[in-house]
């Protein structure tokens, strides 16, 4: 059981503090979406909304394609999730609890690549999807590289590795269950929780990714970060109409979020073993 | 004191052994689907980068992409005031984005682990930062650092301080990038805290409270010392991510040339020196071989992280 | 079926249905082979260029031909394009390249058409202008130019009048001749003008190229040596624009940023060195402001240029023919003429300088400058210097040393030593 109720007027006061600083520049930003470029730089400051929102987002849909790169985005940032989280809770298990021949040199070397820098690959990933696969301009070339992520392998390895108890494992094995039925039947449910963090985290870090896919796409079939670049485009930038872009590509998320975000952080709070 | 330090059965703690005997051949299967991704995905990038770094290939000469000059790149980086400027920088940054940050989410998650009424509200706000997009991130906390007209030069010119330009010197801009990283990934790191935190049963605390142990020592020798995977874990990936920050530095630079960082490349990181080099100088040998030196930056700095801590760890246990 | 199932599978046509329009729209990529097929045409531009109009324009003359734009941000642009060339895919039909960026192209100009072959004269353009648009060995021409900016002084006749100074554009012209009499004025403004956060320019390294500008030599000399360290006019360029720096004319505020927008619109200086471009900036970021500005001739040689992009036609396309020709009309004279009388982009056709109408054109924005006149005569008045692939990325290494100065981390020295630094770091 998790502590009894508190009243802690100490705790309330900062975690507002924390949420409000947090909350801010969103905001902020749809107070700058619903004006207009010259009221971004006011002083002192401008806090109010002001009207100037639906003919901004008018703008954004007409102009640029953004149902096109929502719907991109979220496809692109389903499949990813879903295979990052399966992948990773796979590795992070074998990692975490089986013992096999050359399992520490091989965690290191998935540790290693999450230390290549991103930029490093750019123009050969590029030639491989352009030439190789012809899959330039599909959000496949988005997906395939995406489709493992060291971090998640890492990250499951280790919560699994202090959440998961190898009196369970063994018990198991003496109930004679192969490694997959192991899988299914014990290492999945304790890894509910994180494996909800993760694919929250994974989500997110899809949606938000903009280096690659501003290569690898066109602007006829972008993401929405794509289409927020080209939001930013000219000699003058119309800053109200870049923050209702950002606004726009940050509005699905916090729908999601807010519609899943109670399960996933209810999940958080019960996944813990009896115990 | 000592009753907090044995710990009962029932937690799980890491295990010293390896972990269960599995089939010859399952574990394998478990790991395959990530290395065959890499192996098509990341490892050909690697090579063909490596290979390009052995080269002299500037993409405003024709035909020097087949010029090989072996090391020659390498040697250069050495005698290279900009990259030496931007190892400092990265690691400047790298350190105040990271240190305070992860002490930070710490407390945030110690908070959020209260039974407060309105806890998922609370836990859900404070992953905020990580959902709203990088490019309306840099342009607003740009403008909230702006010299004249910026909301915290207001707010410090109530106290009294002059308007300071942030972009102009090498401490101020690196505050106030780490800031910016600061706000954007404290939540994220909280949350993860929080996840591990949840799996400490409830009776560790109660004994330390029946032995007389204040909440603060609690948090100290109960909380942390088994969230200690999680910490390392937090500490490695973000020493990593903050080793390769690039966008913040990048759109923050408030400038037309912003891979300069800056005008005296007071705050250019190592991955937009990297850019620089690559994008704007069209230099791809070069690009390439420095690109490759920071990923041994970046091994080096984790190793340093993780054998800090190890000391660390060691010296608090005994 | 079950009603449970129904609704299932109603779900799912209905999902179908709605993802269907967007899935399709997602396959507008150019199809037919042949003649008079449907073509759809890609151009990539990284800003707004006016051409909107143009294209339904087109499309009624060509029905076959429909035009589809696409804008990204002027770094993703270039940077795009050069991984696209390489991988010779996923480049559109028409893709613009910036002046200051076209160094890194010069080495792809075998994979840009050469209108050379096209039936393009490149003598209508300067030829420091169509360099640019050239191979090394000025063989290839692959790229058209669009737009320059010619160079006016741009003014605030409003703040003039309140700093004792000519508000009359013949006046200020002859009161602010040479670059010299320009700092004089300065500081008379400075002076006299009641309120002292008010500058006399936006940023040093706007008023540092528009003198470099007029040098007989700036970065490059005629056999393509960069000589920034031994050039007498670059380094007085520099002195000039630093000393005034120190004396406090300059507002500090780096262009093309937010905080520049708001220079605009709160009057943060009097003057701005001006290409034609510049005066929609200004219309947008200081709409009140109508009708206090006004267009004097740039000081010095009264030459002048800023910016301006070129057009190329990648062979990677699937429809280069049609390309080259959208390409060749976008840029011809008639098209320019219209784009300057309605977007303000001054032409680099040699040709237009004197058609009536350009020369003619008036903006009541600037109280009914002749700035039509007044571009066409900085266009004129150029005088062509060597040209150099790295132009663009040397003036910003000066630019930045010029902002740590006034940003006062730096001396003039320190920041003219860290240039040439910089310099090096470009061409080495």
């Amino acid at each position: 059981m998790r502590r009894a109720a508190q009243r802690s007027p100490g705790v309330y006061a900062l975690l507002t503090l924390v949420v409000l600083v947090s909350l801010f520049p969103l905001y902020w930003s749809f107070v700058g979406a619903s004006r207009d470029n010259a009221a971004i730089s006011k002083v002192p400051p401008t806090l109010v909304p002001g009207g100037n929102l639906l003919h901004n987002l008018k703008t954004a849909f007409t102009d640029f394609d953004m149902r096109l790169a929502l719907f991109n985005s979220f496809t692109v940032s389903t499949i990813v999730t879903i295979s990052v989280v399966l992948t990773s809770t796979m590795a992070g298990f074998a990692f975490a609890k089986l013992r096999f021949k050359g399992r520490n040199g091989l965690l290191i070397v998935v540790i290693a690549t999450m230390m290549v820098p991103t930029q490093l690959g750019i123009i050969p990933l590029y030639i491989m999807m352009a030439n190789w696969f012809h899959l330039a301009g599909s959000i496949w070339s988005l997906i395939l590289p995406a489709a493992t992520s060291a971090f998640g392998v890492f990250f499951m390895r280790q919560y699994l590795v202090t959440a998961l108890p190898v009196e369970l494992l063994d018990a198991g094995r003496v109930d004679g269950c192969s490694t997959l039925q192991l899988y299914w039947h014990q290492v999945l449910p304790v890894a509910r929780p994180a494996m909800a963090v993760l694919g929250m985290l994974t989500f997110l870090a899809t949606w938000n990714d903009f280096f690659w896919p501003l290569v690898a796409m066109n602007p006829q079939n972008p993401t929405v970060q794509v289409a927020l670049s080209a939001f930013a485009g000219g000699y003058v930038t119309d800053y109200s109409l870049v923050l209702t872009g950002a606004l726009i590509s940050t509005l699905p998320m916090l729908v999601v979020f807010a519609a899943m975000g109670r399960q996933i952080l209810d999940g958080i709070t019960q996944g813990a073993l009896k115990g | 004191m000592t009753a907090l330090l044995e710990r009962p059965s029932a937690v799980k703690r890491p295990p010293r052994a390896p972990g269960v005997k599995a089939g010859k051949r399952a574990p394998y299967g478990f790991i395959a689907p990530f290395f065959v991704v890499f192996g098509i995905f990341g490892l050909f990038p690697l090579v063909y980068t490596a290979y390009v770094s052995l080269t002299g290939w500037r993409a405003d000469q024709p035909g020097s992409e087949h010029s090989l000059v072996g090391f020659d790149n390498y040697a250069k980086l050495l005698h290279d005031q900009f990259f030496w400027n931007a190892l400092k920088n990265t690691v400047g940054i790298g350190i105040l984005a990271t240190v305070p940050q992860l002490l930070l989410a710490l407390g945030v998650a110690h908070l959020l682990n209260y039974r407060v009424r309105g806890r998922t509200f609370f836990r859900m706000g404070v992953l905020l930062p990580n959902i709203t997009s990088v490019a309306a991130v840099t342009i607003i906390f740009t403008q909230l650092f702006g010299r004249d007209f910026g909301l915290i030069n207001w707010v410090l010119g109530l106290f009294g301080v002059h308007h300071i330009e942030w972009q102009a010197g090498t401490a101020s801009s690196w505050i106030a990038i780490a800031t910016i990283v600061t706000w954007r990934w404290t939540g994220y790191n909280a949350l993860i805290y929080l996840a591990s935190m949840q799996a400490i049963p409830f009776e560790l605390y109660e004994s330390a409270a029946l032995d007389g142990a204040s909440k603060w020592r609690q948090f100290w020798s109960v909380t942390v010392p088994l969230l200690r995977p999680t910490i390392l874990f937090t500490i490695v990936v973000s020493t990593i991510g903050n080793l390769q920050l690039f966008g913040e530095p990048l759109l923050f630079s408030n400038s037309q040339s912003p891979t300069n960082g800056g005008s005296q490349h007071q705050f250019q990181t190592l991955a937009v020196y990297t850019y620089d080099q690559f994008w704007q100088k069209f230099k791809y040998g070069y690009g390439a071989a420095i690109s490759w030196a920071l990923f041994l930056v970046i091994v080096i700095m984790v190793g340093l992280a993780l054998t800090l801590s190890r000391r660390l760890r060691g010296v608090s246990d005994e | 079926m079950s009603t449970a199932l129904w609704r299932r599978s109603a779900a799912v046509a209905g999902a179908a249905l709605l993802l269907a329009p967007i899935a399709a729209c997602g396959d507008s990529s150019a199809s037919g082979s042949s003649g008079s097929e449907k073509i759809t045409l890609t151009v990539n531009l990284f800003g707004d260029f006016g051409y909107k109009d143009l294209y339904a324009k087109y499309s009624q003359e060509h029905p076959n031909i429909t035009v589809k734009e696409n804008v990204t941000d002027y770094g993703t642009h270039h940077k795009n394009l050069q991984a696209h060339l390489i991988a010779n895919a996923g480049a559109a039909d028409i893709e613009a390249i910036e002046i200051g960026q076209v160094a890194g192209f010069t080495g792809m100009a075998a994979k840009l058409v050469d209108f050379n072959s096209q039936g393009v004269d490149k003598n209508q353009w300067s030829e420091w202008r169509w360099r640019f648009g050239s191979s090394a060995d000025g063989k290839q021409l692959f790229g058209v130019s669009t737009d320059m900016g010619g160079l006016g002084l741009c003014y605030r006749s409003d703040m003039f009048a309140k700093a004792g100074l000519p508000t009359k554009r013949e006046d200020v012209s002859k009161l602010i001749n040479s670059w010299d009499d320009y700092f004089t004025a300065g500081t008379q403004f400075l002076a006299k003008y009641p309120d002292k956060s008010v500058k006399w320019f936006d940023s040093a390294s706007n008023v540092y190229n528009a003198i470099l500008a007029q040098a007989p030599q700036a970065s490059y000399d005629e056999s393509g040596k960069v000589i920034v360290d031994s050039n007498p006019d670059l380094k007085k360029a520099w002195d000039l624009t630093v000393n005034a720096v120190q004396a406090g004319q300059s507002a500090a505020i780096p262009a093309f940023t937010p905080a520049w927008n708001t220079g605009f619109a709160k009057g943060q200086f009097a003057t701005v060195t001006c290409p034609s471009w510049m005066m929609a900036e200004i219309k947008t970021n200081a709409p009140d402001t109508k009708g206090k500005w006004d267009m004097a001739t740039i000081p010095g040689t009264h030459g002048g240029n800023w910016g301006g992009s070129f057009l190329t036609v990648p062979k990677s396309g699937k429809h280069t023919k049609e390309a080259v020709e959208l390409a060749k009309w976008l840029t011809a004279p008639d098209q320019e003429e219209w784009l300057f009388k309605n977007k303000g982009n001054f032409p680099s056709d040699i040709a237009l300088w004197d058609r009536p109408d350009i020369a003619n054109y008036t903006d009541p924005f600037f109280t009914d400058a002749p700035v039509g006149q007044i571009f066409s005569d900085s266009a004129k008045n150029l005088k062509p210097q060597p040209y150099g692939p790295h132009s663009g990325d040397i003036g910003n290494a000066i630019g930045n040393a010029l902002v740590s100065v006034e940003q006062k981390k730096a001396t003039p020295d320190q920041a003219w030593t860290k240039a040439l630094a910089d310099v090096k770091n470009v061409t080495s």
